[in-house]
């Protein structure tokens, strides 16, 4: 306190405070208007988790995934602050998607704040590159083949495309170059960009002031600062916002699937969850169409959304007296989600491989049991095939029997025992396992 | 005192006071505490933890005791692969053995116990000295001139399957008795 004083009296912070904490706000403080904060608190958690992020991380090629890996495995806290990072970027889109959602139902965007709902625009689409740039910096197989599809998404942009492609990609191949331009873009580029404008969409809030209730009338009944209220409802909404994305971090792992390789083609890449939507649209847009999904539309969209306070010249700001806007919104929003719910549906359905599948089929050759098995045509016909074993026999427990001592639990079989340590047997069981009709 | 106040200057906004602006002002610093906290302990350990990693001192295979002349100290390769954050990286060492009349083998640190320049043996007239300070160490790795404050560092050895294994380990220079770094 004393030395607030000391300072205060030299550097005459009490009008500082006074503009920052007694802002007025039209028709008074509200839980509504908490997602703006919200956003702003996760950015700001983005950006410390990110940087820390950083200390470990390496952008290259050779050792992006073994660093994440060693951030994953070895650091102490280091799954945590991934997972603070990793589930801070969907919360960031989901506050980001609320508060823009409850600016368009509050007519917020008209006048006098269409530069503000302009900027926000803007800042929406930063949110995106960040997660596009993002998502690659893993180097896992997710991470490669998703950016595969993004990029040859732009290559299909009619006579530029290819060229813009290349620039995106840093050359020829999917490689060094594009993982250092990620990189660069998604720390530096990125959040210089990103902090001017909110610094921009902050200063026009300011000029312009709050919104407000819809009706003037109920703004103009009262008003109360920004401090104590608005401070306090924005406090308990960030701390929601910290537990939620906490206990994610905490209770869902994210682990890195395996090194990306560019030879192995049969991987299936999934984007973000909030890129499913465009994704699955991809599906129903096929060949001279195709153009129409990848640019024109996002296109057409970006931009409707970008000059909507123009587009939208309804004067009234109450929802009852703006259908055809609501119309439109709810009809994006349906088309958006019901779009998003059709690809969560194939999401849960991508094979993943497991590690010890692939250990435990390295053992199955090193011993030679296709001497005498047989799996999808390949191998000896003097003991049972095992091409859909897992279907036939889910149990673990009688793997692990079996490999031990196969007479105990098949009598009469002449299958030797293998002298297998304990690893090796989950292994092997992993990969016998593996081998079902639906995978 | 009314719940609220009045503030003509600002188009009528009022502000709550009294209790309301207590609890108001306490749920926020709460909220900002429990952030801080949540956010600053992981952080910390975060930061923090590769100076928490105990090295790894594998036994590491130097050379065969027999072709060590006894009485003439020999400079031998301490190589190991060391973890380097997420980076596997050699890394190389060298260590002195010496034979003793008995067979046994001493295995010296390379580093002098003064300030921790490398130091060699002078064949003539059988000691270890230092380039830097002017140490003088007898053949049992004993101070016998200089400013070294303590004899030479020994390192773990032992001999299997006749070969000879040396942990390599490092220590404080300067203390009067080693100091395992
Ligand atoms: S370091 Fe060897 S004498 Fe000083």
């Amino acid at each position: 306190m004393r030395i607030y004083q000391w300072l205060d009296s030299r550097l005459n912070l009490k009008s500082v405070e006074r503009t920052l904490l007694d802002e007025p706000i039209p028709g008074g403080t509200s839980w509504i208007y908490v997602f703006g904060s919200a956003t702003l608190f996760l950015f700001l958690m983005q950006a410390i988790t990110g940087m820390f992020l950083a200390l470990y991380y390496a952008p290259t090629p050779d050792h992006a995934y073994d660093s994440i890996q060693f951030i994953e495995e070895q650091v102490t806290f280091g799954a945590f602050v991934r997972g603070l990072h990793h589930w801070g970027a969907s919360g960031m889109v989901v506050a980001i998607g609320l508060h823009m959602l409850q600016t368009f139902l509050y007519g917020a965007y008209k006048p006098p704040r269409e530069v503000m709902w302009m900027v926000g625009v803007v800042l929406f689409l930063i949110v995106m590159a960040f997660a596009f740039t993002g998502y690659l910096l893993p180097w896992d197989q997710t991470a490669y083949w998703a950016t595969q599809v993004g990029l040859n998404m732009v290559g299909t942009v009619p006579v530029v495309g290819e060229f813009l492609m290349k620039v995106m990609r840093g050359g020829e191949v999917l490689g060094a170059l594009t993982l250092s331009r990620f990189f660069a873009i998604h720390v530096l580029f990125l959040p210089a960009l990103l902090v001017s404008l909110i610094a921009a969409h902050l200063f026009i809030l300011r000029r312009v002031g709050p919104a407000g209730p819809w009706t003037d009338a109920r703004a103009s009944l009262s008003s109360e600062t920004f401090y104590p209220r608005q401070v306090y409802m924005d406090a308990v909404a960030m701390l929601v916002v910290f537990t939620v994305i906490a206990s994610l971090a905490l209770l869902v792992p994210f682990p890195l699937t395996d090194k990306a390789n560019p030879a192995d083609t049969s991987f299936v890449p999934v984007p973000e969850w909030y890129f499913l939507f465009y994704y699955e649209l991809l599906k129903y847009v096929h060949g001279p169409l195709e153009p129409l999904a990848t640019w024109i539309l996002p296109m057409v969209v970006i931009l409707v959304m970008l000059f909507w306070p123009f587009i939208d010249r309804n004067p009234a700001r109450n929802p009852i007296r703006r259908p055809v806007a609501l119309g439109a919104g709810a009809v994006f929003l349906l088309v958006v989600f019901s779009l998003l719910g059709l690809s969560l549906k194939n999401l849960y359905a991508v094979p993943r491989v497991d590690p010890a599948v692939a250990r435990g089929q390295a053992l199955f050759a090193q011993f030679g049991c296709a001497g005498c098995h047989r799996i999808h045509g390949v191998g000896g016909a003097v003991a049972p095939d095992l091409s859909f074993v897992g279907d036939k026999r889910p149990d673990r427990e009688w793997h692990l029997k079996h490999f031990k001592d196969p007479q105990s639990v098949s009598p009469g079989s002449f299958m030797p025992k293998f002298p297998l340590t304990d690893p090796q047997l989950n292994d092997l069981t992993s990969y016998v396992l593996s081998l079902k009709k639906t995978p | 005192m009314s719940e609220h106040q009045g503030d003509g200057g600002e188009g009528g906004a009022y502000t709550p006071v009294g209790t309301r602006r207590t609890f108001f002002g306490w749920v926020t610093t709460v909220a900002a505490g429990l952030i801080g906290f949540g956010l600053a302990v992981p952080l910390v350990g975060y930061v923090i933890s590769p100076a928490l990693k105990r090295k790894e001192q594998p036994w590491v295979d130097v050379a065969s005791p027999d072709e060590l002349p006894v009485g003439d100290p020999k400079q031998l390769d301490h190589v190991t692969t060391i973890q380097d954050g997420y980076l596997k990286a050699q890394s190389q060492n060298a260590v002195w053995a010496v034979k003793q009349p008995d067979g046994q083998v001493q295995v010296f640190s390379p580093r002098c116990t003064h300030l921790g320049c490398g130091y060699r043996w002078d064949g003539e007239v059988k000691q270890f000295k230092c380039p830097c300070h002017g140490s003088v160490f007898n053949i049992e790795g004993n101070v016998v001139a200089g400013p070294a404050p303590r004899p030479l560092d020994r390192l773990p050895s032992k001999v299997e399957n006749g070969r000879l294994l040396v942990v390599f380990k490092e220590f404080k220079p300067g203390t009067k008795d080693p100091v395992e770094l």
